[in-house]
């Protein structure tokens, strides 16, 4: 199978795959209870109205008074169409609400899977080559350390020390902040520094072990033989064998903490990014939000995947897609 | 819901019924969503004015935790400089900012910012006009006059505020059946007429001579040729979703502020009104600091989820105002480089007891269905023990449905002040009324020594549920287990749940309705509700004994509302099955009837008391909002009311 195939094939699967997820999330949701249908009632109820009028309307704002399938096709209509509907809960289309989101959340994400991707695996190899030397052991104590401690538990020490005592950084995160300027690099070192420790842990970890094992293969002693230097052995003869698990991993990392973890830093930092959207969304059963992230989350975890595939061939001319 | 379920309280510059009705609204949003923890609601507790019944906060209890409290702004001395920022750090988002659809307290301050209503309440409980010159009865509340102020302006194109903006937005708005508005509840049966220029009449259906208090009669004010494409089409949808609306475009002279901006999660930012209207009213020498107000160049809502950033922004200078949770209050009095203002407020902490038929766990019958017993829970729990150990001190007793700081409540000489073990009754005495309820039942409880045992002769075990995510509640139910298992002889199993489940599978029934006998008469539920769905046989999916999870408002601007609560069958929020003792449906009647405030307060004084007595919720504590404050400003005050001249807060070099 050729490269354009086993894409094309790789996408039609992640179209199923976003299919199924989605529509068990709207299925989980049109099943829940829905909190802001109750409250409409109780408000009525305090206020010595008619409760039953106030769940009507509230179902009828919350477009809840049509028939599942219709609203389910409906859904469908406006993913293909591109038109995801409206946000209740943020008052806006849901695409713009996503735009938002993926606005503020981009400019800690990518320097931080950049720096993850940078740190983590030259850490790991140097730590490799040192292996238990005193640096191995202060690289793994700091890799575990990071991974160990809980990115919101440490975000708040952080912002003890560095933001309320010491002063260095802002305790709030600003909007009006450019986005390419030195008060937004000050701004997010300190959400960038959580999740870059939070992430290289494991990155760092996995290309230590697997680099221990290319760096007494027989090119590397070949490699030493011809004379080559120290730097481009590793970099080049024990490196890129060792990205090739090794990008499983970042990935798969890089997904977890996407999801999970950056949303609870962005609630420590105060950054109205996706993490919040997505969360603020499930509590409040904002359906079409709910459902576009979904989409969105899905659509990131695929193409995260093909990329990873596709990086094998690229760090490992042997792989090839014929056995795909 | 009702609910206020410990959330942390808005920095409202303006009360307005927005903040009533979204404060329970929001509150319970906030608790269903299972995600308000004690962020920074407060206890109460501002000792040392005992001003009661003006609207000055607190009963000058000694024991209670004080601060400072700021001197109101003299609004007759000259316009402050204009100067800097107001920052404000909030716990929660804003659904929407559409004035027609809003119904949460954040977002209610977040418009108020930049959109001004008919009129606020000073420290005084005096109406304040602002957008209304006047609002009045002459004929004991059944007609009512509004005069809308001159000069008010919308931007561009809709020109001035008429009275037919307003008679247009209440007849096609919320007397509509389509645009299904949040304040469209206050308006059923309400005859609004155009009567001048500036002028409107409004005809209730039936007669209240407080009619401002109910806040039924204050609306944003929205430009007719805005509204008429919708009401045209009857586009609910579109109205919703409007842009101008949204983002208060058309507000022009009428808010201290223009909002420049809403970042969803992130907050709302705005610039001065050069425009405000409220400068003429500086023509008054005794208002004239409005003369060029607001005395802000910017202002700046920002929204900070977690708790601690929110408190690390006061502590660094970054924000000018923040809720403090109650454990945190005292610290931030202490400290020079804030102001701590403690403004009472009208939500209680309460301890609901489940007398419907699913009620009482620990075996057969229901004994909270015996007032005495419901008196002898009331009279187990050390209320000052209560307030100081679990809510830090930022709290006052509660002992009838009013806080000290209403118009309404009449003092506590005719009141039995349950759980005080100075001056009221508590310990040995709540065992002397558990006994005494026994012996109202026909099944076979009793005392063994200082147990209490069911009929097979084990120990009565009872379920308490509290909110999971509030630690305070979680402190509060392991002492009332202490309190019931010392005074009253049975064991407390205390259960955390979350709060949207604990609404819908124990607190909300499906609605049947029935007949049964209450205080000696046959009455039927005819308009049952998922909140008082019938008569106590009617219950909901599950089971309980006691819960904390919900506080409730006791509507002390507008004690009427509370009709909602206390008149059995015909109330429309009634979950734990209460059934009035005393005759209900008479005092509520007299207080519809009412044709003066003394009159009203003789009636609602009479329910004060029977309340007192009947205790048809456990009543524990007012809780006061902990509100920080950068220490240069001018304008907050200990006082219910506060913010309500936000026009005139300002910042002192």
């Amino acid at each position: 199978m050729g490269l354009t195939r086993y894409v094309i094939a790789r996408a039609g699967w992640a179209a199923f795959v976003s299919f199924t997820i989605v529509t068990i999330t709207f299925l989980l949701l049109a099943f829940a209870p829905n909190p802001s249908v109750s409250e409409a009632a109780t408000q009525a109820a305090l206020q010595g109205g008619d409760p039953a009028q106030a769940v009507e309307q509230e179902r009828q704002l919350r477009g809840l008074d049509q028939p599942l399938h219709v609203r389910y096709l409906d859904f469908l209509e406006g993913v293909y169409t591109l038109d995801w509907g409206w946000s209740q809960n943020r008052q806006q289309p849901v695409t713009a609400a996503l735009w938002e989101g993926i606005y503020y959340t981009a400019q800690y994400s990518i320097p931080w899977t950049v720096l993850t991707l940078l740190i983590g695996p030259i850490v790991g190899v140097y730590s490799a080559a040192n292996m238990y030397s005193w640096r191995d052991h202060l690289a793994t104590g700091f890799a575990f350390f990071g991974w160990a401690i809980p990115n919101f538990f440490f975000g708040i020490v952080l912002l003890v020390i560095f933001g309320v005592y010491l002063q260095w950084f802002p305790i709030q995160y600003s909007t009006s902040v450019p986005v390419f300027s030195l008060a937004n690099v000050h701004q997010l070192f300190l959400p960038v520094f959580v999740l870059v420790t939070g992430s290289i842990g494991s990155v760092m970890r996995v290309s230590r072990n697997e680099s221990a094992e290319f760096q007494n293969a027989e090119f590397m002693k070949t490699a030493k033989a011809k004379g080559v230097s120290v730097y481009r052995a590793y970099a080049y003869h024990v490196m890129r064998p060792t990205m090739v698990p090794l990008s499983t991993t970042i990935v798969s990392q890089l997904l977890v903490i996407f999801l999970g973890s950056s949303l609870l830093v962005e609630i420590v930092f105060g950054i109205p990014g996706l993490g919040r959207i997505t969360f603020d969304a499930l509590i409040n059963q904002d359906t079409n939000l709910v459902l576009g992230s979904t989409l969105l989350f899905t659509f990131i975890a695929v193409v995260g995947n093909l990329i990873e595939d596709l990086v094998f061939t690229v760090l490992d001319p042997r792989i090839s897609y014929d056995d795909r | 819901m009702p609910h206020r379920a410990r959330k942390g309280p808005s920095n409202t510059p303006r009360m307005s019924r927005r903040q009533w009705i979204s404060a329970l609204g929001l509150g319970g949003a906030a608790a269903l969503a299972g995600c308000t923890g004690d962020d920074g609601n407060g206890g109460n507790g501002n000792g040392g004015n005992g001003n009661g019944g003006n609207g000055n906060g607190g009963n000058g209890n000694g024991d209670s935790a004080t601060a400072d409290e700021p001197d109101p702004i003299d609004l007759s001395q000259s316009p402050p400089e204009v100067d800097g920022e107001y920052h404000v750090t909030e716990a929660s988002t804003f659904e929407t900012l559409n004035p027609i659809y809003n119904d949460e307290d954040s977002a209610g301050t977040a418009i108020g910012y930049a959109l001004d209503m008919g009129y606020t309440f000073d420290q005084n409980n005096e109406v304040f006009g602002l957008l209304f010159e006047d609002i009045f009865t002459e004929d004991e509340g059944e007609t009512w006059t509004i005069q809308i102020r001159d000069g008010l302006e919308f931007s561009d194109p809709y020109g001035q505020y008429t009275a037919e903006d307003f008679v247009y937005y209440i007849q096609e708005i919320h007397q509509s059946e389509w645009a299904q508005s949040v304040n469209s509840i206050d308006w059923a049966g309400v005859e609004v007429e155009e009567t001048g220029e500036l002028e409107v009449q409004a005809t209730l259906a039936n007669p209240n001579i407080i009619w401002p208090e109910t806040f039924a009669p204050l609306e944003y004010p929205i430009p007719r040729d805005l509204l008429e494409p919708y009401v045209e089409e009857e586009d609910a949808e579109g109205l919703q979703q409007d842009e101008e609306l949204l983002e208060l475009q058309f507000a022009g002279n009428m808010g201290a502020y223009v909002l420049d901006e809403w970042i969803r999660d992130g907050g709302t930012q705005y610039t001065r009104n050069d425009e405000y209207y409220l400068r003429d009213l500086a023509e008054d020498d005794d208002l004239q600091i409005f003369g060029e107000a607001p005395y802000f160049e910017t202002l700046q809502i920002e929204i900070i989820e977690e708790e601690s950033s929110r408190i690390a922004a006061i502590q660094t200078g970054e924000t000018d105002n923040v809720a403090l949770p109650p454990n945190r209050g005292q610290e931030f009095i202490e400290d020079d480089e804030t102001i701590v203002v403690l403004t009472p407020t009208p939500f209680n902490n309460i301890l609901s007891v489940n007398m419907r038929d699913n009620g009482w766990t620990a075996g057969p019958g229901n004994l909270f269905t015996v007032t005495e017993f419901r008196q002898a829970i009331a009279a187990a729990i050390d209320k000052q023990q209560y307030i100081q150990g679990i809510l830090n001190g930022f709290a006052q007793p509660h002992y009838t449905w009013q806080p000290e700081f209403s118009e309404w409540y009449a003092g506590t000489d005719e009141l039995t002040l349950w759980g005080d073990p100075e001056e009221g009754v508590y310990g040995g005495e709540a065992r002397e009324l558990a006994e005494q309820a026994l012996e109202q039942i026909d099944e076979d409880y009793a005392y063994d020594g200082d147990t209490l045992v069911d009929p097979d002769g084990d120990q009565v075990e009872l379920e308490i549920y509290y909110n999971a995510s509030s630690d305070t509640q979680e402190l509060a139910v392991d002492f009332f287990a202490n309190e019931f298992e010392s005074n009253l002889g049975f064991i407390l199993n205390t259960n955390a749940i979350d709060a949207t489940t604990f609404s819908e599978n124990y607190w909300n029934a499906e609605p049947e309705g029935g007949t049964d006998t209450v205080n000696g008469e046959e009455v039927e539920w005819e308009q049952p509700t998922a909140s008082n769905p019938g008569p106590r046989s009617v219950t909901p999916e599950e089971s309980w004994d006691f819960a904390t999870i919900f506080g409730l408002n006791t509507y002390p601007r507008n004690p009427i509302t509370n009709e909602a609560f206390f008149d059995g069958a015909n109330s429309s929020y009634n979950p734990v099955g209460y059934y009035p003792g005393f005759d209900a449906g008479s005092v509520f009647e007299e207080m519809r009837n009412a044709g003066s405030r003394e009159e009203l307060a003789e009636a609602f004084s009479e329910l004060l008391v029977n309340l007192n007595e009947e205790q048809p919720y456990i009543m524990l504590a007012f809780g006061d909002d902990i509100e920080a404050y950068n220490p240069d400003l001018r304008g907050p005050i200990a006082n219910f009311s506060s913010g309500w001249d936000f026009g005139a807060w300002h910042k002192d070099d």
